[in-house]
């Protein structure tokens, strides 16, 4: 019981929350892409760059504000790339994804080695990490328990603040709204006069902001400093989880928490001896038995609206496929 | 005629696709002025590295190899509509697997590397099996799920390499392997192994197998008309299962090749990124075997070239990574073709 206790403790929830906060950030990132229709498996080179590119920024600017600015810029031009080959040259959205990911890890090294003249990592040179809040009065209402909500970095604010904010996005905004419709029925949107590209392009460059700003938590964040190919699978973990979330917010809040955690819980294990290299597979087989576990609910589109179609044919109501109005409303 | 030669498809293609190298190379050429080195004298440099003489050509089929028998790997996939990104986790699995038959068993010569390559291939196979099965049982998304299955393996070997079989006083690797179990070398004066020989004959037998026998066809219709091939009275699912899973024994295999004809052991990240190399370069050939040989050609010369590259110049040996996935975005964008009017229609993998 006592190693338990020791295992699971405030130290825990407080660890699980900073681990969350990236893979939600990128996460929430791409559910706008998702909403969209557009299955983004670049988030993890988008992170990766902007994680780069902020401890570049930091140290040219000499402000951690600096470094996030330049980092999600980085992000948003690989956004922006992305965006225009799938959208404008209707390329394939995995090749290109891949392609970006690839050409991150690339680029990183290539301009680390240029830029600083070594390989590996970058730690040091006057990088500036992010301040951290202390919310005032905190600790007189709170007492021990103060580290669970004061303390953090601002992003970590950010990511948690998004989630009901992208509710209300999709929700309440036409913007939400038009996002929704053109990533489930396009042809809906098309006949509204939606600009499908325009919005899948707002969808995307959104999408590189939040996905810049994880990446800029990832290296100015707790750890200030870059390493090669850092992001390690956050941004796939993001996309499984986007798969059986389907973009919703609230269930990609609870997906990334249940990836916090077995982060938080793997960080903890190794301290206790546990093979390091098992333990640091925890959070890929949590992500992977998740996507398995959770996929029998998002069968294929095709199925799902085969069985929509013989509902509709078998019960007997013919005048309400004959309103189109009320089919684009629904959506 | 001549057009039955070189159908006009053929030729929009061959051009498109030079037209995106061109491109590619030129973003690359800015990229290398950015990290302040001339291009020309990369280029140069990774042309010595690569065809500078008889070593250093064999040392561009050898890492040819792998990427081609990768590249086949993922061709099988492509074609029948599987987008198998785990073929490094099942590269790993399958080299760690060879290994393992290598150096623990004692075996009479020829047997043993027949025994070896078996486990690799098995290994491959099985680490893509569940995968598989979701992707067809229940549409689970492939890419997502090899993905993630690719770290799992890269931390499963380490974990067998350093905490299980560790050879004592070693760095991160196994116990050699017995000297049964390697694989004929071509030539003295390098490792180059008749690895290579495999994926030729492989990539033929490939190609043979999509354009001549009913299963190949039937697994390029689930591929490329699922809904045709169904009507047509085919077992989608099975027959994706079987893509996959072959796909995954092929990844094996270029495992268990590289383990028992180069490094004769298995070392922690013995083989980086041979399995995406070799994706890229059954993307850049059209899911084509044959189109793969050349294909992977060409990136085992840019890596074998990279190598001179980190010792005569500043830059960095990714540099060439950045130049591949230029070349992939440049080619994806297919500049040739015209777009067609619907904005809705379904994306496939071609290009």
């Amino acid at each position: 019981m006592e190693v338990l206790s020791t295992i699971f403790n405030v130290a825990l929830i407080v660890a699980t929350i900073r681990t969350t906060a990236p893979i939600l950030l990128v996460a929430l990132g791409g559910s706008f892409t998702t909403k969209a229709g557009i299955f983004n498996i670049g988030l993890e080179g988008q992170m990766l760059i902007a994680a780069f590119f902020a401890v570049l920024g930091s140290i040219w600017t000499g402000s951690s504000l600096g470094g996030m600015v330049i980092g999600v810029a980085a992000a948003l031009v690989f956004a922006l790339v992305f965006a225009v080959l799938v959208i404008s040259f209707r390329a394939n959205e995995v090749v290109v994804g891949l392609a970006l990911n690839i050409l991150a890890g690339g680029m990183t090294i290539s301009l680390m080695k240029a830029i600083f003249g070594t390989r590996g990592s970058i730690v040091g040179r006057g990088i500036v990490g992010l301040p951290k809040v202390q919310i005032p009065g905190a600790r007189d209402i709170l007492g021990p328990y103060t580290q669970l909500i004061s303390g953090y970095t601002p992003l970590i604010y950010v990511a948690f603040i998004a989630v009901p904010v992208l509710i209300l996005i999709y929700g309440r905004t036409r913007l939400g709204l038009y996002i929704r419709v053109v990533g489930e029925k396009p042809e809906a949107a098309e006949a509204l006069g939606i600009s499908i590209a325009k919005v899948r392009y707002t969808a995307a460059l959104l999408c590189g902001l939040l996905a810049g700003l994880a990446g800029a938590h990832m290296s100015l964040g707790y750890i200030t400093m870059f390493t090669e190919n850092m992001s390690s699978g956050r941004g796939f973990m993001a996309v499984a989880i986007l798969i059986f979330s389907g973009g919703d917010p609230w269930r990609v809040l609870a997906g990334c928490l249940l990836f916090g955690f077995a982060d938080a819980l793997s960080l903890r294990l190794q301290t206790f001896g546990f093979p390091s290299y098992l333990v640091l597979a925890v959070p890929y087989t949590v992500a992977l038995t998740a996507l398995f576990a959770l996929s029998w609910k998002a069968r294929p589109k095709l199925i799902r609206e085969t069985i929509e179609t013989m509902q509709r044919a078998l019960s007997v109501h013919p005048a309400k496929s004959e309103t189109p109005d009320t089919s684009s409303n629904r959506s | 005629m001549k057009t039955a030669l070189l159908p006009d498809g053929l030729i929009r293609t061959l051009a498109g696709q030079a037209l995106a190298f061109v491109v590619a190379l030129s973003l690359g050429a800015v990229i290398i002025l950015m990290i302040d080195e001339s291009p020309i004298a990369v280029f140069m440099t990774l042309m010595r590295g690569a065809f500078g003489d008889a070593e250093k050509i064999a040392g561009t089929l050898l890492q040819t190899t792998p990427i081609l028998i990768c590249g086949i790997a993922a061709c099988i996939g492509l074609r029948g509509g599987m987008f198998n990104v785990g073929i490094e986790g099942q590269l790993f699995l399958g080299g760690f697997a060879a290994a393992w038959v290598g150096f623990a068993f004692a075996l009479p010569p020829f047997v043993h590397i027949i025994v070896a390559v078996a486990c690799a291939i098995l290994a491959g196979a099985a680490w893509v099996a569940i995968p598989a099965y979701f992707r067809v049982r229940y549409g689970t998304n492939e890419v997502v799920s090899t993905i993630l299955a690719n770290y799992i393996a890269v931390l499963l070997t380490s974990y067998f390499t350093i905490f299980l079989f560790k050879r004592p006083g070693g760095w991160s690797e196994t116990p050699p392997i017995l000297p049964t179990a390697y694989l004929p070398e071509l030539f003295s004066f390098s490792r180059l192994n008749i690895g290579l020989l495999i994926g030729l004959f492989l990539a033929i037998a490939t190609a043979a197998f999509f354009r001549w026998a009913s299963a190949g066809y039937a697994a390029t219709m689930v591929g490329s008309a699922p809904k045709f091939a169904e009507y047509g009275g085919i077992n989608v699912r099975k027959v994706g299962f079987s893509v996959l899973l072959a796909s995954g024994a092929v990844g094996g295999l270029a495992g268990g090749i590289e383990t028992l004809g180069v490094h004769h052991r298995f070392m922690e990240g013995f083989a980086p990124g041979f399995g995406f190399d070799g994706l890229i370069a059954a993307l850049l050939a059209n899911g084509s075997p044959i189109g793969t040989i050349f294909t992977a050609l060409f990136f085992g010369a840019l890596r074998a070239g990279s190598l001179l590259l980190e010792v005569d110049t500043t830059a960095s040996r990714e540099i060439i990574t950045v130049i591949q996935a230029l070349i992939i975005l440049a080619v994806s964008a297919d500049l040739m073709m015209r777009r067609r009017g619907d904005r809705t229609g379904e994306r496939r993998w071609k290009f």
